[in-house]
């Protein structure tokens, strides 16, 4: 919202010497957002008033004139110009060198400089009104017209700000910040803010007494809708321009002036924040009222346009039907006309969800409505009704009022409430002299009365429509026009006897820190939906997900239920720069099952968990090795992060995962999670070009947090430990689980076997067909003696004998 | 003879001492004892002696030849000792091999670093779902019913669960403070609690503006708590995430949740206050909103306001980190770009 500095001062005396920036800034800290303060004479720099001594004709030129103009300073300058109403003696507004204008009112400012113009020489520019942006405040007369100002006092030279009044500093509001504030949504509010932080007086807006015997029949057809209407019928009015000054305050705020019998309604809007409506009093048959529209019910527009509306639309109508919407815009037939004469002006008050709704149903958003959306209150209709009314008689002073009725069907109560002053202080950390709460709220409106420590506080109509209802609301008051900046700060006091442990915390953090600082790779966020196209390449089902009702595109309905298919589009989004890689994410996924209440009985949430998942995806020929990549990840994160150890199995095969290379994850018996390579229908499906990619995915919640660190201690041998490799033929489908289990078993009767590892596998013409070579690194030792060579062999030789019975093993013939 | 020879040694001496590398070491030693090496020429020119002189001359010769021989072999150990594995030619300039890593996605490391700052406080981290009801996501928070993040234009309802009672709606939670709630509900006061999230609005998405954010909500409840303590909080915490003193200003705000409410504004790191085009010359930049919890919300969560009161803050952690490293569009974050969040680690 736009505030003209001038304007305020309507209201309140501000000082001389008041220094803008601080206002600016004590406002933004106490009550709104000022994001900007505009000095509006600083818009118009560089352009004067010139007075045109003679007009010649362009040498070259048919449409173009050589105007010999004064301005100022005794200096007569030639400006060549195609304005098509110069004369003689007019005064104009000349653009000086330097100047940015809107050439022909049109494009981006461009600057003026001295220069020919069709070879003669032309010192700056005689202006149009849409050249410097002041077309709304004087019109264009005609096509080609330059701005006459003629009717302004004025002399050669004076800025054209001075010779137009616009000395005057806007200030720029943030809307945002006011939305709880109706009250704030006119000059007046605002006004009555600074009064308040700088002590200074707020003028009183005189009442004004309708001298008429005869009422207007006014009908209020839904009091919860229209809480109240007064509608006023004056005679003896016509269409006229409204005087300057109103003209420039509407355009200095961002409104059109178009007529003074329209320019009044704004006005007061502007001023008050309670919007007003005037009807031509010729168009309204018999009576006037506020109801719900019925079935059926139609408004014509002024477009033409016929709206049909809803029964929750509450409109204005006569005894022929609606003529407009109420409190969000009027219909063909409420307009003012040039001819028009007697009027009926509305001031009423409507309710602001209802005016909501309707502003919702037909997209339209009004001045008036945004201000009845806020609620505002019934009492201000009094303040605008005496505002208009009063301008009406000074804008026509033959103007009478014939008819007038105020119908406020239910007064609203007036809230009390009751705040201890020790309460006050004890949540604030510091104390307000009692005349100093006194003080900042009556200049507010509250009522105040003190007696000893109760605070009792009469709440004004306009704080009082969901604005302010309790105690914390007047600490609020206080605290906010002191300013939270100058309260001390105090010190935290509360304390606690326990250290806060919480393993689920640490775990995941844990986790995703082994993943990031061990594992190379990067954490990436998705967002919360998946796309079509990668549920149905990677789930092959929308079976159990949860769909958006209005989905941020329409390919983006559904709601993560798996972590894979995000981290699948990620690969994609990488492969253009980046040809092996590591991503994982850590995310809620939900699924439309197992709906449970945790924090209240009534409130049902849908299946959920949190996920990590992951990939580490890579241009290779080697998926083998990508694969052995990805179970290392996995088969050490509980090592790492300190939780119970994950088992592998293979039951069910994941949906997305490749027929042979994918592996069930366990806790015990708890199937924790999948992983495997990315089918290559799958990868295709999501985009994916030259990338293998190896997922995982684990259900955050079913991991298992130790609570303490779990490595374990054992002595350094004493006496040598040998490696000893060994290669051995198996056949292809014997699994290395199976080798590995019968040397741990063997392990156990022979005790010089300390360990055994798996060092690599070979497949190929090297070995015979149907066989494949595993290589094994037995680690041989004694806690007694160091072994001989012979003794380390016999050992090995015993593992190779067992192997030979229990897993098929064959020694390699050379 | 012996003059000769001593002249020999002295020059030699030094010679072989300085000698700076093995190459040096063995042109020096055939200059002294090799085939025309001076010592061994010497050792020819004894045959021109009187026979009678020769032995004590040969005796002369051998030694001082021995204490050459020595000389050199010393001076050899210790140029191995001291000659470089490498050649001189070595490039110390190429660059070392970096160690891999991955990395944590920028916002949460910002989360983290604020847990850290925040446990050290004494706070506990909560986590609640990222589907809500309206009952949590605004009923409880003292939203009128007529408020527009209700709107499905704001807000992101789940199919089949956008009608009816407010706990039978559900939405991609909004913001984090209804959960707040659910904290207060299920746990006992005095409560000093963050909470970290990621919450969603219906929105068009540009370089300021995002569909998904993550919120970094903190939350003290206690009886007779002064809400300008808080203030004392934020200062800390923020400074303690930057490193350095943090400038902070509360100023007035409207929350539904609060009661009073106030914007904190944190100054602008960039310019140091002057003004500049990251806080679009004010100076200061809206990093969150805060307050005391509304006497609604405490009565929701089933408290007596009149007993509790608390401190609470929302501090927006997208806007934070795109100010801790100048970043100019959110919605890199939830890119997924490899090539934007290796730039963090």
């Amino acid at each position: 919202m736009k505030v003209s500095l001038n304007w305020i001062k309507d209201y309140v005396k501000l000082p001389d010497d008041m220094d803008l920036k601080k206002l600016a800034y004590d406002l933004t800290m106490s009550t709104v957002e000022v994001e900007d303060a505009e000095e509006l004479a600083e818009r118009f720099n560089g352009i004067v008033v010139g007075v045109i001594k003679e007009v010649l004709p362009h040498p070259n030129a048919d449409k173009l004139r050589v105007c010999k103009t004064d301005i100022g300073g005794g200096e007569i300058k030639d400006i060549v110009c195609g304005g098509s109403n110069l004369e003689v003696g007019q005064k104009v507004a000349v653009a000086l060198p330097g100047t940015f204008v809107k050439w022909h009112g049109e494009g981006e400012p461009v600057e003026i400089k001295v220069s020919k113009l069709r070879g003669v020489e032309s010192y700056g520019m005689i202006c149009a009104s849409t050249e410097v942006g002041l077309e709304d405040l004087l019109p264009l007369g005609g096509d080609h017209e330059i701005m006459n100002l003629n009717a302004f006092e004025c002399e050669a030279g004076d800025p054209i700000a001075k010779a137009l009044s616009l000395d005057d500093v806007i200030l720029e509001i943030d809307n945002k910040s006011m939305t709880n504030r109706p009250d704030l949504w006119g000059h007046y509010g605002i006004a009555r803010e600074i009064a308040t932080l700088y002590d200074l007086p707020l003028a009183e807006v005189p009442a004004f007494v309708p001298e008429v015997e005869g009422g207007i029949d006014v009908r209020v057809g839904d009091a919860e809708r229209c809480r109240r209407f007064i509608g006023t019928k004056m005679e003896g009015l016509y269409v006229k321009e409204s005087p300057f000054e109103m003209r420039t305050r509407l355009w200095r705020v961002g409104q059109r002036p178009i007529n003074a019998l329209v320019d009044v309604t704004n006005y007061v809007m502007m001023a008050t924040g309670q919007p007003t409506h005037a009807y031509d009093s010729d168009h309204i048959v018999d009576f006037i009222s506020a109801r719900m529209a019925g079935e059926d019910e139609k408004l014509l527009l002024l477009s033409g346009e016929e709206l049909e509306l809803s029964t929750d639309d509450l409109v204005i109508c006569d005894r022929t039907g609606p003529v407009g919407l109420a409190g969000v815009m009027g219909g063909a037939k409420d307009s003012i006309l040039p001819e028009t004469k007697d009027v009926i002006l509305e001031v009423a008050n409507f309710e602001s969800r209802g005016i909501r709704r309707t502003t919702q149903r037909y997209d339209v958003r009004t001045e008036a409505s945004s201000r009845y959306e806020k609620a505002v209150d019934p009492e201000r209709c009094d303040l605008a009704f005496n505002m208009a009314m009063t301008l009406y008689k000074e804008l026509y002073p033959e103007m009478k009022v014939v008819a007038y009725s105020d119908v406020y069907p239910t007064p609203i109560e007036k809230t009390e409430i009751n705040v201890s002053l020790d309460w006050l202080e004890r949540r604030l950390g510091q104390t307000f002299s009692n005349e100093y709460i006194e003080n900042k709220l009556s200049r507010m409106g509250f009522g105040v009365t003190i007696d000893g420590d109760n605070l009792k506080v009469k709440v004004p109509s306009w704080r009082a429509t969901g604005d302010i209802s309790e105690r914390a609301d007047i600490m609020e008051e206080i605290a906010r026009i002191y300013g939270y900046d100058n309260i001390q700060a105090t010190k935290i006091t509360t304390t606690f006897d326990a250290a806060i442990n919480q393993l689920d915390y640490d775990l995941s953090r844990k986790i995703k820190e082994y993943l990031a600082f061990r594992c190379n790779m990067q954490e990436v966020f998705t967002y919360p939906w998946m796309t079509d196209k990668t549920v149905e390449a990677v789930l092959g089902t929308t079976e159990n997900l949860l769909k958006l009702s209005t989905p941020p595109s329409p390919t983006e309905k559904f709601v993560k239920g798996s972590i894979l298919p995000n981290i699948c589009d990620a690969i994609v989004k990488n492969e253009r720069f980046y040809s092996e890689f590591g991503i994982f994410e850590e995310a809620q996924i939900f699924q439309d099952r197992d709906y449970t209440s945790t924090y209240d009985e009534k409130e049902k949430i849908p299946y959920y968990t949190k996920s990590i998942g992951g990939a580490f995806a890579a241009v290779t020929s080697d998926v083998t090795a990508l694969f052995r990549k990805a179970k290392g990840v996995i088969e050490m994160m509980p090592r790492y992060t300190h939780m119970e150890g994950f088992t592998f199995r293979r039951d069910v095969k994941p949906a997305w995962a490749d027929n042979t290379v994918w592996l069930n994850i366990y806790v015990g018996e708890k199937l924790v999670g999948n992983m495997g390579l990315l089918a290559k229908k799958a990868s295709m499906g999501c985009g994916i070009k030259n990338l293998s990619a190896v997922l995982f995915e684990l259900d955050f919640y079913a991991l298992v947090p130790f609570k303490s660190r779990t490595n374990t201690f054992a002595h350094l041998p004493e006496f040598p430990e040998n490696n000893y490799d060994i290669s051995l033929l198996f056949d292809l489908d014997t699994k290395w689980e199976k080798i590995y289990a019968e040397i741990l078993k063997k392990a156990k009767s022979e005790k010089l076997i300390k360990r055994a590892a798996f060092v690599d596998e070979y497949k190929g013409k090297q070995v015979p067909e149907g066989k494949k070579s595993v290589t094994i690194r037995l680690v041989i030792g004694s806690d007694t003696k160091t072994l001989t060579s012979d003794e380390i062999e016999k050992v090995a030789n015993t593992v190779i004998r067992c192997l030979e019975h229990t897993a098929g093993a064959q020694m390699r013939t050379k | 003879m012996k003059e000769k020879l001593e002249a020999l040694l002295r020059d030699g001496i030094p010679r072989i001492n300085g000698a700076k590398n093995e190459a040096e070491l063995q042109e020096i030693k055939g200059s002294l004892l090799g085939k025309q090496g001076s010592v061994t020429l010497l050792m020819k020119e004894m045959s021109k002696l009187p026979a009678e002189e020769r032995p004590a001359a040969g005796q002369l010769i051998n030694k001082a030849k021995n204490e050459l021989s020595e000389l050199i072999d010393a001076r050899r150990e210790e140029l191995k000792l001291k000659a470089s594995e490498v050649s001189a030619d070595f490039d110390w300039s190429v660059p070392g091999l970096p160690p891999m890593s991955g990395g944590l996605h920028p916002i949460i490391q910002m989360c983290y670093d604020l847990n850290d700052a925040f446990r050290s406080l004494g706070f506990e981290i909560f986590e609640a779902t990222d589907i809500s009801s309206e009952y949590y996501s605004f009923d409880n928070l003292n939203f009128p019913p007529n408020h527009p993040a209700r709107e499905s234009m704001d807000t992101y309802w789940i199919e089949g669960h956008d009608k009816g009672e407010a706990w039978e709606k559900l939405c991609l939670r909004p913001h984090l403070t209804g959960d707040s709630v659910r904290y207060l509900q299920s746990h006992k006061p005095p409560y000093r609690f963050v909470y970290p999230g990621r919450v969603y609005r219906n929105e068009t998405t540009d370089a300021r503006h995002e569909r998904a954010f993550y919120q970094y909500e903190a939350l003290i409840v206690d009886k007779d708590f002064t809400f300008t303590a808080g203030k004392v909080m934020i200062q800390t915490i923020l400074s303690k995430v930057f490193g350095r003193e943090v400038k902070i200003r509360m100023r007035s705000g409207f929350f539904p949740f609060v009661e009073p409410g106030y914007e904190i504004d944190m100054e602008c790191l960039v310019c140091g206050g002057k003004g500049c085009s990251v806080c679009k010359q004010v100076g200061w930049i809206e990093v969150m909103p805060g307050g005391t919890p509304h006497p609604n919300v405490l009565r929701a969560a089933g408290l007596d306001p009149d007993e509790y009161t608390g401190f609470y803050v929302n501090i927006g952690l997208d806007r934070l980190v795109m100010m801790r490293y100048g970043v100019d569009d959110v919605r890199l974050f939830n890119s997924a770009d490899l090539r934007f969040l290796e730039q963090f680690r």
